[in-house]
């Protein structure tokens, strides 16, 4: 048997209106210690990477290993059935083909739950190497929405260049081109407000508008996202779900044209 | 034609090798492409009111337009095709050759019969049995290709053989042919589709030969066995023996000398003088061109020179034909968008469970009544 609660459905409901563009259906995979998503979409060019503390619910309990496929519009559906204080439980019994989702308003007068289909998905589970990324950029995730949305509008990708100074995000397109630059904040009393960059070595990385712009998804989860890169290998866009765990995508470079 | 049925025997026994996408998520691909059998697509689909597209004096230009056209929409989704041109054809392939002549001559008479009558749809369905693909075809197609920067190759022999063998020295990911005999000569990844209209929005079936032999249980020599069981375009088949039963005959014995020793003759005639041994071979060891000496190069469009080629002898009209240029030049220019799958590692894979079994019981309770039927027409 499988159970999960927790007091404000709004954070499932934020987590599920980030992937549900990127991916169609994912597999949950829960166990003792919580509950992990990992998807690729369609091309393989980006990666899900969800992963949900046990402690972070109020209440936890998974008697067995489970992997639940669900259709995440329809996931979605539900959650847009709930406000967002609702308290919500994900039950399933083991080796169930549904899932329920149980919501309670605060005062306890209206409890409504809902029975979904679960699906039976190809699972591809991929070993993500640790890196030592060259850069890490903490910035302000609702600045790194807007300057994804703004500079979307001129290219179709992006190239992030990453120095000492700062962070500089530039597109070009028909009509010209666009910069936008980003120093290190000076003051660090607020960490959410601040630019922090760890920097080993210079990078220079060109990723596609349409996935950056599908990631900023997420940015109501989190004040900060964290954007780590290294040479020739995946962006990671991170952002932290307070108490509960962290979401990531990892998205696959443009790379340039070689003679065949 | 292929190889009679296979892709329903897929569907039914190992759906888990056939899998669908839409065009855009093969992008950076490289595809190597049977021309000859898009060729033929493009006389048969490219018309309009059911005749072909002609030029000035009369002569076909179907097979160009369908070639610069989806050549086209294949690079702007960031592929790159390399077209493959069939050689002669095997000798073993002859009696397959005679009877798709005399089916052409066959439809020939009922074109003028139905000419005569007047009677238009019959017209254009007989119009479109006689299409043959001619060396001028394949000629002028790889004189356009030269000019749109696309490489091709000229197969000795099958084109279905010489893609099969460069997706097995990497050189490509997959082979781009309707023929399901593309995985007989073991091509490992196998696309359905690619060049059709995109109007039909068809999505292109993608099949992996690994898959595929997981699914069916054989290994590629047992595997090139049913194929000849189930009907190839080299030799004949055992009558009376289905794809089912061609199955389980191979999944049993090994091979087929092991079938003809134990099944009913008088059921099932061996055919005479049966050559699979041959038409094996011919699957095992295709003649092909050596595939270190081919070199895929894919470089910048000459505009002038198609403007001159299309616009001045083919009567295409000249914005078009500019319009497409400004399309290939823009797509070469742009980086490619890379994949994760080269980064990450693949652990495990969890194939879909009960998916399987449900896709287990349909297709028995279906063979079931399919083997009901197929005795109850034998004593007829």
């Amino acid at each position: 048997m499988f159970e999960a609660r927790l007091t404000q459905s709004a954070s499932i409901k934020k987590i599920l209106d980030a992937i549900k563009d990127l991916l169609n259906e994912a597999s949950f995979d829960c166990s003792e210690s919580g509950i992990q998503l990992q998807a690729m979409d369609h091309s393989h060019v980006s990666l899900v990477s969800l992963t949900l503390k046990a402690d972070g619910f109020d209440k936890y309990r998974c008697d067995r290993n489970l992997t639940m496929g669900m259709h995440l519009g329809s996931m979605s559906k539900i959650f847009k059935c709930s406000s967002n204080d609702d308290t919500v439980t994900i039950t399933a019994q083991d080796d169930a083909d549904t899932v329920t989702f149980t919501f309670e308003a605060k005062k306890q007068e209206k409890i409504s739950d809902y029975e979904m289909k679960l699906m039976n998905l190809d699972q591809e589970h991929l070993g993500i190497p640790d890196t030592d990324f060259s850069c890490v950029i903490k910035m302000p995730s609702g600045e790194f929405a807007r300057i994804v949305k703004d500079l979307s509008q001129f290219g179709e990708s992006i190239i992030i260049s990453c120095t000492k100074e700062g962070v500089r995000f530039s597109t070009s397109g028909d009509i010209g081109s666009a910069n936008v630059k980003i120093a290190q904040t000076a003051n660090f009393e607020k960490e959410e407000e601040s630019v922090i960059i760890e920097m080993q070595e210079p990078v220079v990385l060109t990723f596609a508008c349409q996935y950056l712009n599908s990631f900023t998804k997420a940015t109501p989860l989190s004040n900060v996202v964290q954007l780590s890169m290294s040479d020739n290998v995946p962006l990671v866009v991170e952002y932290q779900i307070p108490d509960l765990g962290h979401l990531r995508f990892y998205l696959a470079p443009k790379i340039e044209e070689d003679e065949n | 034609m292929g190889i009679l049925n296979l892709s329903k025997l897929l569907a039914d026994i190992a759906p888990h090798a056939l899998k669908e996408h839409e065009l855009k998520t093969y992008f950076g691909r490289k595809v190597a492409i049977d021309a000859s059998m898009c060729l033929y697509q493009f006389l048969i689909a490219v018309r309009t009111e059911g005749a072909q597209l002609t030029s000035a004096d009369g002569e076909t230009t179907s097979h160009l337009l369908g070639t610069f056209y989806r050549t086209i929409r294949l690079i702007e989704n960031g592929l790159k095709p390399v077209y493959v041109f069939d050689g002669k054809p095997p000798e073993m392939k002859s009696g397959e050759l005679t009877k798709r002549q005399e089916r052409r001559q066959e439809a020939q008479k009922a074109l003028e019969k139905a000419t005569e009558a007047g009677d238009a749809a019959e017209i254009d369905k007989f119009n479109r049995r006689i299409v043959r693909v001619t060396k001028a075809h394949a000629e002028e197609v790889k004189r356009l290709l030269k000019m749109m920067g696309v490489p091709y190759v000229d197969a000795p022999c099958e084109a279905e053989a010489q893609c099969a063998a460069l997706v097995k020295a990497g050189k490509v990911f997959a082979a781009a042919t309707e023929d399901m005999d593309a995985l007989t000569f073991g091509s490992k990844v196998l696309l359905r589709h690619l060049t059709f209209s995109e109007a039909r929005k068809m999505p292109i079936q993608e099949i992996h030969l690994d898959k595929v032999l997981e699914g069916l249980e054989l290994n590629q020599e047992e595997f090139i066995d049913l194929c000849i069981l189930l009907g190839c375009d080299y030799t004949d088949s055992i009558r009376g023996i289905g794809p089912k039963r061609g199955l389980e005959l191979i999944r049993k014995h090994k091979s087929i000398e092991n079938v003809i020793n134990t099944i009913d003759k008088e059921k099932y005639p061996i055919p005479q003088d049966w050559n699979f041994a041959e038409a094996r071979e011919l699957f095992k060891n295709p003649e092909i061109a050596e595939i270190n000496d081919l070199e895929l190069k894919w470089g910048d469009p000459d505009e002038e020179a198609m403007v001159k080629y299309l616009c001045g002898d083919k009567n295409f009209s000249e914005e078009r034909v500019r319009n497409g240029c400004k399309k290939l030049l823009k797509a070469k220019g742009s980086s490619t968008q890379g994949r994760l799958d080269g980064f990450f590692k693949v652990l495990s894979t969890t194939p879909a469970k009960r998916k399987l079994e449900d896709k287990k019981n349909t297709p028995n309770k279906k063979g079931k009544t399919s083997g009901g039927r197929g005795r109850g027409r034998g004593p007829k």
